[in-house]
């Protein structure tokens, strides 16, 4: 198997409901507590496993905010699994999934240079590395419903932007929409093999705000706007 | 001209002097202790470090020492590798020194780990792969090899193996540097690293760090310890050490140079040499400025470059200079921002990136700790030169044709 995420660029709303489930679960489960620094100072942060960016693409009118959620990649040749002296750092043969065993970690932060992704999570407080584990407390678990044994954050999303599945399987629901929407890896060219896809986002006409032509109603209303307003 | 007929002698070390650089040298020792224990108990937390700087200040102290360490051997390398008996009277001092800072420089990083009492695990559990399990074993294997090269040193019956474990203490201090430059080198994912030059701009470092280093000690071990010493017999290393601050500015002419040749990486060039950061200030001011025009205006000068305050000065500075440099280099290439949305205007992020460069400052308690380290390599040198006799005597110079004038 080979699992991982397909998240749609398309409709991510950038929420953050991805980044806030992924904390409320994996705080609790097995890479846990995730900690936080000052939660209720000026500035508050901590572990996330999960993070989203915001970015313009394009110039006015043409322009379109995409949010851009990422986590570890579980890449197929991940260098944080090549440059971890002990081995904590290491990649499940029977899934693919790139898991850090706090038992082994020494908080050597060396893998978090090597991460191109910034996926890295420093625990200032465990002294150790964490990172997405796909929820792999969830998703093998028997006492859960099949329905539900799928990552946090893939359950969580509102707007079904994030999918979760084989991409060994080229049937199963992430290579099906890699396939027919044009997934891509993020940074292919550094050779890493991520395993997550992004769906691009579709092309979008342009929303023009100002000279818009305006109906009768439209017209009546902004006289009568006008007239109020003298 | 045989260096059998040097003599050597221990540090007295019975004055009042002695025992208060060591009280103090140890009071030292004792603070980057507390401070390891009180990162220890607290966590990382109360360091400058995030998730995009996690080397901070400790790891410039490390890499500091290390390279030093590696640096400082040459001068023992000149005289058994390069059969400059002129060397021979310093190459126990340079090994001494070789051991005693590299320990040093290990103790702060194994310190500054996260989990410190999980080095056993480094220890026994290995990834071939990487290469910071390679210098686990280049760090632990330079102590044996040195510490067999002073034994050869001092025991006159393995005279025989003197100049080939010179040359393997020479090889193998080369291999040391080029694994520390590689730690760098081989990353791809940062900016300011990937880039093959790393090493032997460290290797050059190292030299510049070494020399400096020795020249302070050496001469504060003859004027504490009331030793006979002329400023000829210094003339020969700080002609090495300005030499060697060519090199490495040389190398790091080439690196910028190349780094501007690729139109990426043009901000961060931009960034480490003229964006206003602290990384700029530290390269033009305390690299280039005090850390590399000044000593070298100081060395060559007919007159100042021939005192020994002159070339105290001197190899202070450089010392300042090369934590300058480390700092632009290992910090500034962290602060840089990862480049994963080339061209792209993040506006805002949970990875806090929008910003132009992530911000570190570094915690009283990393700085006590890097502090911590350079006592504790300085109290193993002045214990170990107290112990076994690593100081030549100065009458014995004259069996190696030292002329009058290189001894007082």
């Amino acid at each position: 198997m080979k699992l991982g995420l397909v998240i749609d660029l398309d409709v991510c709303v950038g929420c953050h409901a991805c980044a806030v489930a992924c904390k409320q679960w994996n705080t609790s489960g097995t890479t846990g507590a995730l900690s936080d620094y000052e939660p209720y100072g000026k500035q508050p942060s901590g572990v996330w496993f999960n993070r989203v960016r915001n970015f313009e693409v394009g110039d006015y009118p043409n322009n379109k905010t995409i949010n851009f959620p990422m986590s570890c990649m579980h890449c197929e040749d991940a260098a944080c699994v090549t440059v971890c002296p002990t081995g904590a750092s290491y990649k499940r043969e029977e899934d693919g999934v790139v898991l850090v065993d706090q038992d082994k970690c020494m908080g050597c932060n060396y893998c978090s240079w090597a991460c191109p992704y910034g996926a890295r999570e420093l625990d200032k407080v465990s002294g150790t590395m964490k990172k997405c584990t796909l929820c792999i407390d969830r998703i093998y678990d028997q006492e859960l419903a099949p329905e539900d044994r799928q990552p946090s954050c893939v359950i969580t999303c509102p707007a079904h932007a994030r999918h979760f599945g084989d991409f060994e399987d080229p049937n199963s629901n992430v290579s099906t929409l890699v396939r027919e929407r044009g997934g891509r890896a993020l940074m292919p060219e550094l050779g890493y093999n991520p395993t997550n896809k992004y769906l691009p986002p579709r092309v979008a006409r342009p929303v023009p705000t100002d000279d818009v032509k305006m109906d009768l109603v439209s017209k009546v209303k902004n006289w009568v706007n006008k007239a109020i307003s003298k | 001209m045989s260096k059998h007929n040097i003599t050597f002698e221990e540090l007295q070390g019975n004055s009042t002097g002695f025992y208060a650089l060591v009280g103090i040298l140890g009071a030292l020792v004792a603070m980057g202790l507390f401070a390891a224990y009180t990162m220890e108990h607290h966590g990382h937390v109360i360091t400058g470090m995030d998730n995009q700087v996690v080397w901070g200040l400790p790891h410039i102290f490390a890499i500091f020492l290390i390279l030093s360490a590696s640096g400082v051997l040459n001068v023992a390398s000149i005289g058994s590798v390069f059969r400059k008996a002129f060397y021979h009277p310093l190459a126990r001092l340079s090994g001494l020194l070789a051991i005693t800072l590299l320990v040093g420089g290990l103790v702060v990083l194994v310190l500054d780990l996260g989990r410190p009492d999980r080095l056993i695990v480094a220890m026994t559990s290995y990834n071939f792969k990487s290469i910071f399990t390679w210098n686990v074993f280049l760090y632990n294997g330079f102590i044996g090899v040195v510490g067999v090269y002073l034994w050869v040193m001092m025991d006159r019956s393995l005279q025989q193996f003197y100049r080939p474990m010179g040359l393997i203490a020479f090889i193998g201090r080369f291999i040391l540097t080029t694994g520390t430059g590689s730690i760098f080198g081989f990353l791809v994912a940062r900016s300011a690293y990937d880039t093959a030059i790393l090493a032997p701009l460290f290797i050059a470092m190292s030299l510049v760090l070494g020399m400096a280093v020795f020249l302070l000690v050496l001469i504060a071990s003859c004027v504490w310890g009331k030793r006979a010493m002329g400023i000829a017999f210094l003339e020969r290393p700080k002609n090495l050490l300005s030499l060697f601050l060519v090199a490495v500015f040389y190398l790091i002419t080439v690196y910028f140079i190349t780094n501007l040749y690729v139109t990426k990486q043009h901000d961060l060039v931009y960034f480490l040499l003229a964006s206003g950061s602290i990384y700029s200030y530290l390269f033009w001011i305390g690299y280039l400025a005090l850390g590399t025009v000044i000593p070298l205006a100081i060395l060559y000068h007919p007159i100042v470059g021939k005192t020994r305050n002159g070339i105290i000065a001197a190899a202070s500075l450089v010392v300042v200079g090369g934590f300058s440099l480390l700092y632009t280099i290992i910090i500034g290439g962290q602060a840089f921002p990862l480049e994963i949305f080339s061209g792209m205007e993040v506006i805002s992020s949970g990875f806090f990136d929008e910003r132009a460069y992530h911000p570190y400052v570094p915690s009283v308690w990393e700085f006590m700790l890097g502090i911590g380290g350079i006592s504790f390599a300085m109290l193993l040198t002045v214990m170990g030169m107290r112990i076994l006799p690593f100081l030549f005597v100065p009458s014995s110079l004259s069996a190696i044709h030292l002329s009058p004038e290189e001894i007082d």
